[in-house]
């Protein structure tokens, strides 16, 4: 199965095929990934703190008949 | 060619015995002269009769070399220096030339009059070549005249003697390596174009040939830039981040010096480094030089332009070279060579030389291009970035805690199986839905790995989620099998391994995290299918004693669907068509779904009361927009519907104007709810929207049951709707009529027991494995989110929950 993805660290075109640091390009690439997680970098931005609330899903249609 | 008979001259022998003990010592322990007698020592014999002629070269008198390997593996050198002298020597009472190839350590670059400078190995010159030669043939052509003189193993045959006259001058050695001295008499043809071409650059503006007559190979070697073109050659096939070579030289304490540097993409070091012409392959003091003024002037010019950030710490000599190629030459009146291979140079006053020539002339180099400075500043410091993660997750792989399953992290629960492909274990998000867990699990064979993605209060501003690196450490000590390159299959410990995740935004964060870090650091788990992910129900229904969790909104919708609809049918006013049963649960589902689009349809600013009475005209179409009579005909009937069945949003006002981009025109019709005006615009834009078309689709298919008002009937009771959606509300809040609904907003909701029944009982549970292209798109989505934009990023994740495959376990 060919699939070609981007490389997580230097974004550039990588094959899975016959590839051992798939999904990277490189050992080296693999080892940067790796040293964000462990230096705590990758992190994902939670929501501000006013819109905390979660607005339910509920469909305002209009006065109808 | 060689002459049997021994020498007669009988003055002569005396000297002869002299200087043959001289050559003995070089037959009887060659290695000490040439290194071995392998193919190593065998091309060293060309080498160093190469070198006399590179000397004169040197000296200025010299700029041909031509070496020939003919087919009996006998090589000749030629060049278009002075000659060899010929003249009597004064103290050895022989021709200079017969001295320097009959004693050691005997010629002009002994005094530093003749050459200043010289190369060879160490001195031995062309006595240790005739000493290890079966035959040697000299012919000099010097002053008109031609001398031309044989030797057996180091004996000359004949005295020097004077054959012919020519306007040329020069050397010419032709010489046969003696079988009795090598292991190997086959140059090779590469070998020798290696050294050669290497020559070629060190010393601008010779040209050197080489002729193999057994294999009919030539090359020739000639570049007037120097080592200059020795870095091209060497990033022939690499990518220049600047595009010139730099090139620095100077003359100092009678040495010369010349560095001549390019970096490139590449991450890969290439420093040559020569001394009098001979590859220090040892390095020595004239790299150590190059290589701490190097790092010194680089790491002084970016924190005076401040290249470097506040986090960054200088630059180490290593990030600095990243992607170098380099080659230092330099020329020494008296070189020292030192080490194994004597190729190390041992003179130290060259270190402060070469360092002087850099601190001057490479920073003046880097103030003149600051572009190109800059660039490479910045290779140097993204070097020391990778080196520095590099460091952390060297010491994360690392520190795996003995790792051998005897040291297992205090918080995992394991289970008792011992057998993989039995055992599970669970990623569970917080710690006291890992409690739950822990309580409720079976712990024959599942395991328990409460995780707390670690939460950041940015600026008190929001908060972000991540995965701690003590967690991370966690993860990789629990499952066994290490990562990537150490990543060992057979060390598994568990073959299902499932992320239990809220189903919250939190929860998709902390999913979207391991998912991305396996996928990247764990990839053949991933691959070989041993990742899935658990769906703890979102609701919870309960009617008298019955209890039931349904996964999500769709699955609760059913539910009320099915519940709301028994023991009901439904009739139209203006049909005999009756619906109950499995129909009628279809068909309400079909309202379900149009009430939802007339819920976007209406979100972009349209008054559903005019769409209602838009879709009730089914010959409307984009057609119609072309006709302003049909056009008129539809906006009197809106009017009448609005006045009929919504008189409090009435009266319709509405006209009808042209739609010059489509060459057709629009309706713009104007109501009021409430007090607010709204004005709907009937274009063709709208009418091609892909909610649009379906709502118009949906409703002639409802409209198949017949027109509104409907009838409901249960048993004797009779009730009159007078649309769709209070149709859809009758059914509703029938089906939730004596429920408790119950939304679970996270795993901690539920006790051991409901987690246990919903989520981790292999009879009942839903698991969803994570195929490859699932974690490629988790990785996507997280790629997204780690951009700068910080909004995008949020809606992002928001709106894309994992697709997984359903999977029933």
């Amino acid at each position: 199965m060919t699939r070609v993805v981007r490389c997580p660290s230097c974004k550039v075109e990588v094959h899975f095929e016959g590839n051992p640091c798939r999904p990277f390009c490189s050992e080296r690439c693999r080892l940067i990934d790796l040293g964000a997680w462990a230096d705590e970098r990758y992190r994902i931005p939670g929501a501000k703190l006013e819109d905390e609330t979660e607005g339910e899903d509920d469909d305002p249609g209009e006065g109808s008949v | 060619m060689a002459q049997t008979t021994p020498p007669s001259h009988s003055d002569y022998r005396a000297d002869k015995i002299k200087v043959l003990e001289g050559l003995e010592a070089v037959r009887k322990r060659p290695g000490m002269y040439i290194g071995d007698t392998a193919e190593r020592g065998l091309h060293h014999l060309v080498y160093e009769v190469v070198d006399n002629s590179i000397d004169e070269s040197l000296a200025g008198h010299c700029d041909q070399i031509e070496v020939i390997i003919h087919i009996d593996n006998s090589v000749t050198v030629v060049d278009n220096g002075r000659g060899i002298p010929v003249d009597i020597h004064p103290t050895e009472k022989k021709s200079a030339v017969e001295v320097v190839l009959t004693k050691l350590h005997a010629g002009g670059k002994f005094d530093k009059s003749s050459y200043k400078v010289s190369g060879g190995l160490h001195g031995v010159g062309l006595s240790v070549v005739n000493a290890l030669s079966e035959n040697l043939e000299l012919e000099i052509k010097r002053d008109g005249k031609v001398y031309q003189q044989q030797y057996k193993r180091g004996a000359p045959q004949t005295g020097l003697k004077e054959v012919g006259k020519s306007k040329e001058r020069g050397t010419r050695i032709t010489f046969s390596p003696d079988s009795k001295i090598f292991e190997t008499l086959e140059f090779s043809f590469d070998l020798l174009s290696q050294r050669l071409r290497e020559l070629a650059f060190l010393n601008r503006g010779v040209r050197i040939t080489i002729d193999d007559e057994r294999h009919q190979k030539k090359h020739e070697f000639f570049y007037k830039g120097g080592i200059t073109s020795f870095v091209e050659h060497l990033n022939r096939a690499k990518t220049p981040i600047h595009s010139k070579v730099i090139y620095l030289q100077g003359e100092r304490e009678g040495t010369d010096t010349e560095i001549a540097l390019q970096w490139n993409s590449s991450y890969s070091e290439n420093i040559f480094s020569f001394a009098n012409n001979i590859n220090t392959i040892e390095g020595g003091t004239h790299l150590i030089g190059f290589k701490s003024a190097l790092t010194r002037t680089i790491n002084n010019y970016a924190s005076e332009k401040g290249l470097l950030k506040k986090d960054d710490e200088n630059l180490q000599g290593e990030d600095v070279r990243e992607g170098l190629t380099a080659v230092i030459s330099v020329k020494v009146q008296e070189p020292q060579f030192e080490g194994q291979t004597k190729t190390r140079l041992g003179n130290s006053n060259i270190k402060g030389i070469v360092e002087t020539l850099i601190n001057d002339r490479l920073a003046s180099h880097l103030a003149e291009h600051p572009a190109d400075a800059k660039k490479i500043v910045m290779k140097g410091v993204e070097a020391a970035r990778v080196r520095e993660a590099t460091r952390k997750a060297k010491d994360l792989a690392r520190r795996k805690g003995g790792l051998d399953s005897g040291f297992l992290p205090g918080k995992l629960a394991d289970c008792q199986e011992r057998d993989p492909s039995l055992s599970e274990i669970y990623l569970v998000e917080g710690d006291s839905a890992g409690g739950s867990a822990k309580q409720g699990r079976d712990r024959r064979n599942q395991a328990i790995l409460p995780l707390k993605g670690k939460i950041l209060n940015v600026e008190k501003a929001r908060f972000d989620k991540m995965l701690s690196s003590q967690e991370i450490r966690l993860i990789i000590t629990a499952l066994g099998s290490g990562i990537k390159e150490d990543y060992d299959q057979g060390k598994l410990r568990y073959h299902t391994i499932i992320i239990m995740t809220d189903a919250d935004v939190d929860g998709s964060h902390i999913r979207t995290l391991l998912l991305t870090f396996f996928y990247r650091q764990m990839f053949d788990l991933v691959e070989k299918g041993h990742l899935f992910i658990a769906q703890p129900p979102l609701y919870k229904v309960k009617r008298g004693k019955q209890e039931r969790y349904l996964k999500d909104e769709n699955s609760l919708e059913d539910y009320l669907i099915e519940l709301g609809t028994e023991n009901i049918s439904v009739l139209s006013s203006s049909s005999r068509n009756r619906l109950a049963g499995p129909p009628l649960q279809g068909f309400i589902k079909k309202v379900l779904r149009w009430e939802k689009l007339m819920g976007i349809v209406t979100r972009k600013k349209k008054a559903r009361v005019i769409i209602e009475a838009l879709l009730l005209e089914e010959d409307f179409s984009e057609e119609t927009l072309k006709h302003p009579k049909m056009l008129k005909k539809i906006q009197t009937q809106i009017a009448s519907y609005i006045n009929l069945l919504a008189p409090d949003q009435a009266p319709l006002s509405s006209v009808i104007e042209e739609d010059p981009e489509h060459n057709c025109y629009k309706l713009v019709c104007s109501t009021r709810t409430n007090g607010t005006g709204i004005q709907t615009i009937i274009d063709r834009n709208f009418l091609v929207t892909p909610e649009y078309r379906e709502v118009k689709k949906l409703y002639s298919d409802l409209m198949g049951l017949g027109y509104p008002p409907y009838r409901v009937e249960n048993g004797e009771r009779q009730t009159r709707l007078r649309s769709l959606k209070e149709l859809l509300e009758f059914i509703m809040e029938g089906g939730k009529k004596g429920q408790y609904i119950q939304r679970y907003k996270g795993l901690g909701e539920m006790n051991p027991t409901q987690l246990w029944e919903t989520t981790m009982d292999p009879e009942r549970r839903v698991l969803l494995q994570v195929r490859v292209e699932d974690a490629v798109e988790a990785d996507g989505i997280f790629s997204t989110l780690m951009g700068d934009e910080v909004e995008p990023r949020r809606k992002f994740i928001e709106e894309y929950a994992l697709t997984v495959k359903n999977l029933d376990i």
